[in-house]
């Protein structure tokens, strides 16, 4: 009842207005509003720091923290990026690869999961289900093994497969819980009118279902573009290498010498991250209330 | 259903029977050390040994030792004669030849410490190469410097070919040098991971062990023949004088024989870990040595013969297993068709549901539940993968209670679990709470944003801005501490073990996690008007209406939250991993990371499963104990 009710009011309040009838003393808003205030500031103030000292060189950056980077420091952005561009566009490309694939197989699953019947329908998703349950430390090392053995280590592969192969699980249950809600009669009349499944499927079920694949696809993309273990273990040459690893790399080979270099790298990374945020916020917002609030 | 059981019975016993068996020594020393370097007579029957133990020990075919003669210091090499004499290079500074009745026709003292020699039988070439000296040297036979070779780069490897037209080096620039007799170089490739050995047959064919796993043949203008992949670094390789076949060893133990078109023909384990591996010159013995001072000799044309055997049993398996599921598969169809005759066509009238439910299936299966079992069954046994796995019964849980780095991670995860539930549920509430008593909408909206915002960073460029933080001299924080007159506050924040948990647990300072923040908003949002309404029209001020509606409704999120919370502290190590890697000392420990250690820096696979499964336990207790009380609440 209770879950029904926080969906339906998502991140449009839209019957919020007249809530609160009374009016607390204006002072009583203004202290909210510098605690707030406070607390943005403190959250979003490790990112200013980098953005403000990625401009400057270590001496500026020793003389003032918070001082404005004059004159701006522009080569820090040309050696940075020369060092971590391969590493972002690599894990671009295995990010949207990964993420197509687990929306595909999402779609597809959610789907006979919510509108087919078949035998054994309830022991198969009670399968899916117990995936859950199984934390990746305990297949962190067999999986590394086994994909040891299937000859994809140091390949693009085991970092799309292994995101495919766990995506899907969350992606199916968000597909199968909307797809569900979604009328039979439309599904029915199509079919009297001719249509085969596949056109059902991919002329009605996906167009309707286009906002889920979208939270899911950047659910799926920021996960992957955050993996830092599972390359680590994995991916050996530098020319495949993610993102997380590159980083850490090349921390290690700048580190403290040229510290504006390597918060521009930081930059630099963050990019696709803005991108993606930039259009698709307020479906990761949806992804992570709803998709929390149904596990 | 009977014959079944058996066919299954019958594979097992027959998987059982072909386990292989370890072979015994033909010599050990007394003390486990290294030996360091093997050389075999001509004629394949004896063998000479070179120890850590600052001795040469010449061997008969029985394993008996005929002498032994003591060098001041780590023999580093030893080479056979033809005539029965014996070089001898060690770290005490000589090179000397050793007469048949195993004392030192002469000695020279080469000034440096003597790392690599190789010598043909006949004694015409004798190379020798020295600490830091970049060259080769060649030796006449009485010792004296007849030609220096100049590699211009330390030399980590070297050998002469049987028959002393060819000198192998590796470099330490990852290169390998092959001259010719009089010294010139002939040519130079390049090799993927540093040289731990080379060795060049007649023709000038070259082998390279590498870091990297890799043994990797050569031609003799430099042009690359084949690559075989071993299992561990390989620490030994070498090539018979017609270069029909290659041997090598490596780092876990395992002997190798394979061939210039890249296949491996046969393999064994042995313990410890391997350090030399020769053919006798005839090509039919093999020699193998280890770091626990033991000499193997294996007779060729049996191996081959096992290797072959070892295939053709791995095909019969494969063979037996594909029967065995026909069998079972043939079974269970008769048994449908016979008592539940409808289920055939229930499934074909399905087909397409279950069509569509095959990839995601297969990666399932394939992906996430294979590897869970496998760990689950692993746990049990020393694991390698490739080799033979040791079942080893509980020993790796046994093991895991008396590890220090256990006990300390399981302490440190303890106040991780602390701190990080209320990292998890004060800050994001109150500023939930915060955002929820606004009164502008609009602001809301642009509050609960701003939030996200602190996710545009990757999550581990967000980390190492923190360890910048962090840093002693340079961070912000020190540096912060000092403008405000707080100087003497400031402090190596993660090099010290007494603050270094605390300043992982501090890392992300307001703690006001996005997940946390939407849930617990949705939350208060979907609470109804009219409770609220009517609490205040009671007279209830803001405070109380939280304490009494607020966070009794709130209850299911905090529970997802702790749930989700508890499951992932117990997870995670990555963070650790980056921003410390677990010291200073043992103070930053988890278990997660033991397990990640284990598997990575001492290829404890078994143990790392274990570790793995009992994180895997822990995390079940909470889900099922959080499900129990969710369905009391409810």
């Amino acid at each position: 009842m209770q879950k029904k009710a926080v969906l339906a009011a998502g991140f449009q309040q839209t019957k919020a207005a007249g809530r609160r009838r009374f009016k607390p003393a204006v002072w009583h808003q203004t202290i909210l509003y510098l605690v707030l205030g406070l607390f943005v500031f403190l959250t979003v103030a490790p990112i200013l720091f980098t953005l403000f000292s990625s401009f400057k060189n270590n001496a500026q950056i020793l003389g003032g923290f918070w001082s404005l980077p004059k004159p701006l420091q522009l080569e820090n952005y040309a050696i940075a990026f020369s060092a971590v561009w391969r590493y972002t566009a690599n894990t671009v490309v295995y990010s949207v690869v990964g993420s197509v694939l687990v929306v595909l197989l999402s779609a597809v699953s959610g789907y006979t999961f919510a509108k087919k019947d078949f035998l054994g329908k309830e022991v198969l998703f009670l399968m899916m289900l117990a995936i859950m349950m199984i934390p990746g430390v305990l297949t962190l090392i067999p999986s590394y093994v086994l994909y040891s053995d299937l000859g994809l280590i140091n390949t693009p592969w085991v970092i799309i497969i292994s995101a495919a192969a766990g995506g899907q699980i969350f992606g199916t249950f968000l597909c199968r819980s909307f797809m569900g809600g979604l009328s039979n009669e439309l599904f029915d009349s199509a079919k009297i009118d001719g249509a085969s499944e596949y056109t059902v499927f991919v002329k009605i079920v996906i167009p309707l279902t286009v906002p889920v694949l979208m939270t899911l696809f950047i659910m799926s993309s920021v996960g992957i573009y955050n993996d830092y273990i599972w390359p680590l273990l994995t991916i050996k040459s530098n020319e495949i290498q993610m993102i997380g690893v590159g980083l850490t790399q090349f921390k290690n080979q700048f580190g403290i010498s040229d510290m504006g270099v390597e918060f521009a790298a930081y930059m630099i990374s963050s990019i696709p991250l803005v991108v993606l945020f930039s259009f698709g916020m307020k479906y990761y917002i949806q992804g992570l209330t709803q998709g929390a609030l149904k596990i | 259903m009977r014959k079944v059981i058996f066919i299954l019975m019958l594979m097992a016993a027959f998987l059982l029977a072909v386990q292989p068996v370890l072979a015994e020594p033909l010599w050990k020393m007394g003390k486990e050390l290294t030996i360091n370097s093997l050389s075999v007579s001509e004629d394949g029957t004896n063998v000479a040994a070179g120890t850590q133990d600052a001795t040469a020990v010449l061997l008969d075919k029985d394993g008996a030792v005929t002498y032994e003669y003591a060098a001041k210091n780590v023999v580093t090499g030893v080479s056979l004669l033809a005539s029965g004499q014996m070089l001898v290079a060690s770290d005490d500074q000589t090179v000397s030849l050793i007469g048949s009745d195993g004392k030192p026709v002469w000695s020279k003292n080469m000034k440096k410490l003597v790392k690599l020699l190789s010598a043909t039988a006949d004694g015409q070439v004798i190379a020798v190469s020295l600490f830091r000296s970049n060259a080769v040297l060649l030796l006449d036979m009485q010792g004296e410097i007849v030609k220096e070779i100049p590699v211009g780069i330390d030399i980590t490897s070297m050998q002469v070919s049987a028959g002393g037209e060819w000198i192998a080096a590796g470099g330490a620039d990852q290169y390998l040098y092959l001259y010719n007799r009089e010294g010139q170089l002939v040519s130079k490739a390049s090799v993927t991971g540093g040289i731990n050995e080379v060795a060049v047959s007649g023709d000038g064919i070259t082998v390279v062990g590498t870091t990297e796993n890799t043994a990797v043949a050569f031609d003799s203008s430099g042009k690359k023949l084949s690559e075989i992949a071993a299992k561990d670094v390989i620490t030994s390789v070498h090539i018979t004088k017609d270069a029909g076949y290659i041997a090598y060893a490596d780092y876990s133990g395992n002997y190798y024989i394979g061939n210039l078109s890249g296949r491996e023909l046969w393999t064994a384990k042995e313990a410890g870990a391997g350090r030399q591996i020769r053919f006798s010159p005839d090509g039919k013995s093999l020699y193998a040595a280890s770091d626990k001072g033991a000499v193997f000799r294996y007779d060729v044309g049996h191996l081959l013969q096992s290797g072959e055997k070892a295939a053709a049993r791995k095909r019969a398996v494969q063979i037996g297993a594909v029967v065995a599921g026909f069998a079972i598969l043939i079974g269970f169809l008769i048994w449908v068709k016979t008592y539940k005759p409808h289920i055939p066509k229930r499934l074909w009238k399905d087909k397409y549901a279950y069509f569509m439910l095959l990839p995601s299936f297969t990666l399932i299966f394939l992906f996430l539940y294979y590897p869970s079992f496998s760990g689950l069954y692993h746990s049990l046994y020393k694991w390698n993968p490739g080799g033979r796995s040791e079942f080893v019964g509980l020993a790796n849980f046994q093991r895991m209670l008396g590890d220090p780095y256990v006990a300390k991670g399981s302490f440190n995860l303890l106040i991780l679990i602390v701190t990080g539930l209320f990292k998890t549920l004060v800050p994001p509430l109150l500023v939930a709470e915060l955002i929820y008593h606004l009164r502008n909408k609009r602001a809301q909206y642009l509050f609960r944003t701003s939030f996200v915002i602190s996710m545009v960073i990757p999550s581990v460029g967000f980390l190492l801005v923190w360890q910048d933080l962090y840093d002693p001299n340079m961070g912000l924080i020190n540096k912060t501490l000092e403008a405000i007159g707080l100087g003497s506050l400031s402090h190596p924040w993660l090099g010290d073990s007494k603050t270094a948990l605390w300043a992982i647990i501090f890392m992300g300072f307001p703690f006001v996690g996005i997940m946390q923040l939407l849930v617990m908003y949705s939350g208060l949002i979907a609470i109804p008007e009219e409770v609220i309404e009517a609490v205040r029209m009671d007279g209830a001020r803001p405070m109380r209406i939280i304490r009494s509606i607020h966070l009794p409704l709130l209850s299911g999120q905090f529970k997802l939250l702790i749930v989700l919370a508890l499951i992932g502290i117990v997870q995670d190590f990555g963070s650790i991993l980056i921003v410390t890697g677990g010291g200073p000392m043992d103070s930053t420990y988890v278990p997660a990371l033991q397990m990640y250690y284990a598997a990575t820096k001492f290829s404890d696979l078994g143990y790392a499963s274990a570790l793995g499964v009992s994180m895997f336990l822990v995390i079940l207790l909470i889900t099922v104990l959080n499900m129990k009380f969710i369905k009391s609440a409810e």
